[in-house]
């Protein structure tokens, strides 16, 4: 028995049906722009339809759209994809993307109606403007980079900053360079997907030096190769002027110091060589030879401290650039232990060692470091002397502490009152009397900063002292680039 | 007016020669002598002898000047004692504001290093009333106009600074 041939009321109903079910909006327009028919999507989403023109339900408009898409499909007879906004049925502002199709009796025949179908794309359309927004007017310079690092997109402040410069390669429009950079964190991004970011040095139109804080970023679909990355780059060129004037401030501060501290000292031996004189001309007078003999000796003592100042002055006023390699801060300790193992033992100090097994190497200048230490240990064992303590030692240690490379050199001398405390960096002093110039703790301060760190002191009076080095990491490597930089220049 | 044999002055001074170039010249002009190397010895000094005058440094470990200067001053007794300052700090950028505080709330003499015998000397005889040479008063004198005279040209505005430049030149060319 031949199949039951389809009832055409069956037919009909199941197109209707497909068409309520649709989830996009669907309406028939004929050539007079009246809506024909329409789904229940479209009902809901732009109102009653019947006996209106499309105009007059898309965007409740009383005359038809310039350039209307619809009477071009007419004339032409070809499927068009617009976007498009309107009013939904409740006043709101809606954007939606219309698909129209030329539905035609026959395949040569005429267009009898259009089939416009639409979706709609408000929140997409709201979020995308959005992110432009976003991408345009952050004040930092945006681009994407393709994998010829080619500039593919950019946003307002680098089109301000470098024109338009899509297409162009990236290291040409920031360097005026021919190739790709060397630590460039773009490539280091293609190859590994991970972000990255580095400082860079470019060259304006006018030949001008720039600094750059880069930062770079993958843009991937899931975990497919890297085809694009996003750079973001801040000129710190001001801030960097700003921290180089500060430089400079605290280096003329610290001559003004030095200056004054230099006076003292200069002052203590004038002292001493007027008190020479009158007790050598005293002693003459009375004809007492001891006096005489006294009064000789403090002009002697003098004199060499005279010597032993210019010396130790001129050492610390050179001008030595450090040189910075890598090097093992626990091994440094060792060899400064090793040297003053037998000096402390025979005061009856502890000196010992508390080193951080883990501590990885930095680039320091070993000799400029070697002084620090040196001078911190001497001063600790001195002290411990000094306070005639029965258990007496000095500890140096090595740590990691928030990025920065920590030394600290601990005793439990005579410690250092609070006044002292604060010219301890900023004077010729000594405690050891007659010995010494007092220009080591200055020395290691200046060799400290020019390392790009810090020293600080934690003392209460009779309780020991407890010097500390701080270096960050961060600089030091600047310090080794710089070396390297000024090495190429 | 007394002799200077019956006082006794504390020499408070870290360096050893300038404590022992100090001591030197007082006895010499006839007083008793007690050294102290730093401002803790200084305290033990005062608190089991009582001196008649204190010659203080600024700048010494174990207590600097002004420390003991102020632990003095807690005592009503030690806070009488006259004290004149030796320093090498007293007009540079280290020194200026501990000096100041001293010689606002406390004793007004100091003298910079280095210092000359008989300008101490005149000056310690001066705060203790004791009699001195015409060669000591005529030098205590002129300490004391000095450090008049370095007062008010700290506080001098330039055309004040500018007439007294031309005065002592006027002065030096006479």
């Amino acid at each position: 028995m031949p199949k039951k041939r389809a009832d055409i009321s069956e037919v009909l109903w199941l197109q209707r049906e497909v068409l309520e079910q649709l989830p996009f909006n669907v309406a028939v327009i004929d050539r007079d722009l009246d809506v024909v028919d329409a789904n229940r999507s479209f009902t809901e989403r732009f109102g009653e339809w019947r006996g209106k023109k499309c105009y007059e339900v898309y965007k409740k408009s009383g005359c038809p759209c310039d350039r209307c898409n619809a009477l071009k499909t007419f004339e032409d007879g070809q499927s068009r994809v617009t976007d498009e906004t309107g009013l939904d049925q409740d006043g709101r502002m809606t954007h939606y993307v219309v698909h129209s199709a030329p539905l035609r009796r026959t395949p040569d025949g005429p267009v009898e109606y259009i089939l416009e179908m639409s979706s709609d794309v408000t929140e997409t359309s709201k979020w995308q403007r959005e992110y432009q927004i976003l991408f345009d007017r952050v004040p930092c310079y945006v681009t994407v980079i393709d994998q010829n690092y080619r500039i593919t997109r950019a946003n307002e402040a680098f089109r301000e900053r470098f024109g338009d410069a899509v297409g162009e390669y990236c290291y040409k429009i920031y360097k005026r360079r021919d190739r790709t950079c060397p630590n460039c964190p773009a490539e280091k991004t293609f190859e590994d997907g991970q972000a990255h970011r580095s400082n860079q040095v470019g060259t304006s139109k006018k030949g001008e030096k720039t600094h750059y804080h880069v930062m770079t970023s993958p843009l991937q679909r899931g975990d497919g190769r890297v085809a694009h990355v996003i750079e973001i780059s801040s000129d710190v060129t001001d801030l960097k002027k700003l921290q180089d004037e500060m430089i400079e401030a605290e280096r003329l501060a610290a001559v003004g110091q030095t200056v004054a501290g230099l006076a003292h000292s200069v002052k203590n031996i004038l002292m001493g060589l007027e008190g020479g004189k009158y007790i050598v001309s005293l002693g003459l007078k009375k004809e007492d030879k001891q006096l005489i003999e006294q009064g000789w000796e403090m002009l002697e003592r003098n004199f060499d401290k005279t010597t032993t100042l210019v010396k130790d002055f001129l050492e610390f006023a050179k001008g030595r650039v450090p040189h910075a390699v890598p090097t093992d801060p626990n091994q440094l300790v060792n060899e400064i232990i090793g040297l003053y193992r037998d000096v402390a033992a025979q005061s009856g100090v502890d000196l010992r060692a508390d080193l951080d097994p883990k501590i990885k190497p930095a680039p320091l200048d070993p000799d400029g470091m070697h002084t620090c230490l040196t001078n911190l240990v001497s001063n600790a064992l001195d002290a411990c002397a000094m306070s005639e303590k029965e258990n007496a030692w000095v500890e140096v240690r090595t740590r990691n502490e928030g990025g920065a490379l920590v030394f600290e050199v601990a005793d439990n001398g005579t410690g250092i009152d609070y006044e002292i405390k604060k010219k301890i960096f900023t004077t010729f002093f000594t405690t050891k009397g007659g010995q010494g110039t007092g220009l080591g703790l200055l020395t290691t301060r200046k060799i400290v900063q020019e390392h790009g760190g810090k020293i600080v002191v934690k003392s209460r009076p009779g309780e020991g002292a407890r010097f500390r080095i701080e270096l960050p990491r961060e600089r030091l490597a600047g310090l080794a680039k710089q070396q390297s930089n000024d090495d190429i220049e | 007016m007394t002799k200077p044999m019956n006082k006794t002055v504390l020499v408070v001074d870290d360096e050893d020669d300038v404590r022992l170039f100090l001591t030197t010249a007082l006895i010499e002009a006839g007083f008793e002598v007690a050294q102290a190397r730093d401002g803790l010895e200084a305290l033990e000094i005062v608190k089991k002898q009582p001196p008649d005058l204190i010659s203080l440094d600024l700048v010494m470990p174990k207590h600097s000047g002004v420390r003991f200067y102020h632990e003095l001053s807690k005592n009503k007794k030690w806070a009488s004692i006259p004290i004149i300052i030796v320093t090498g700090h007293a007009r540079d950028d280290l020194g200026k504001a501990d000096l100041r505080e001293l010689t606002m709330s406390g004793p007004g003499i100091y003298l910079e290093k280095p210092v000359k015998p008989t300008n101490y000397i005149a000056a310690i005889k001066k705060l203790l009333c004791v009699e001195v040479t015409p060669e000591e008063d005529e030098a205590a004198e002129t300490v004391a106009i000095q450090n008049e005279l370095k007062n008010l040209v700290d506080g001098a505005d330039p055309a004040t600074l500018k007439k007294i430049k031309e005065l002592l030149k006027g002065r030096s060319n006479d």
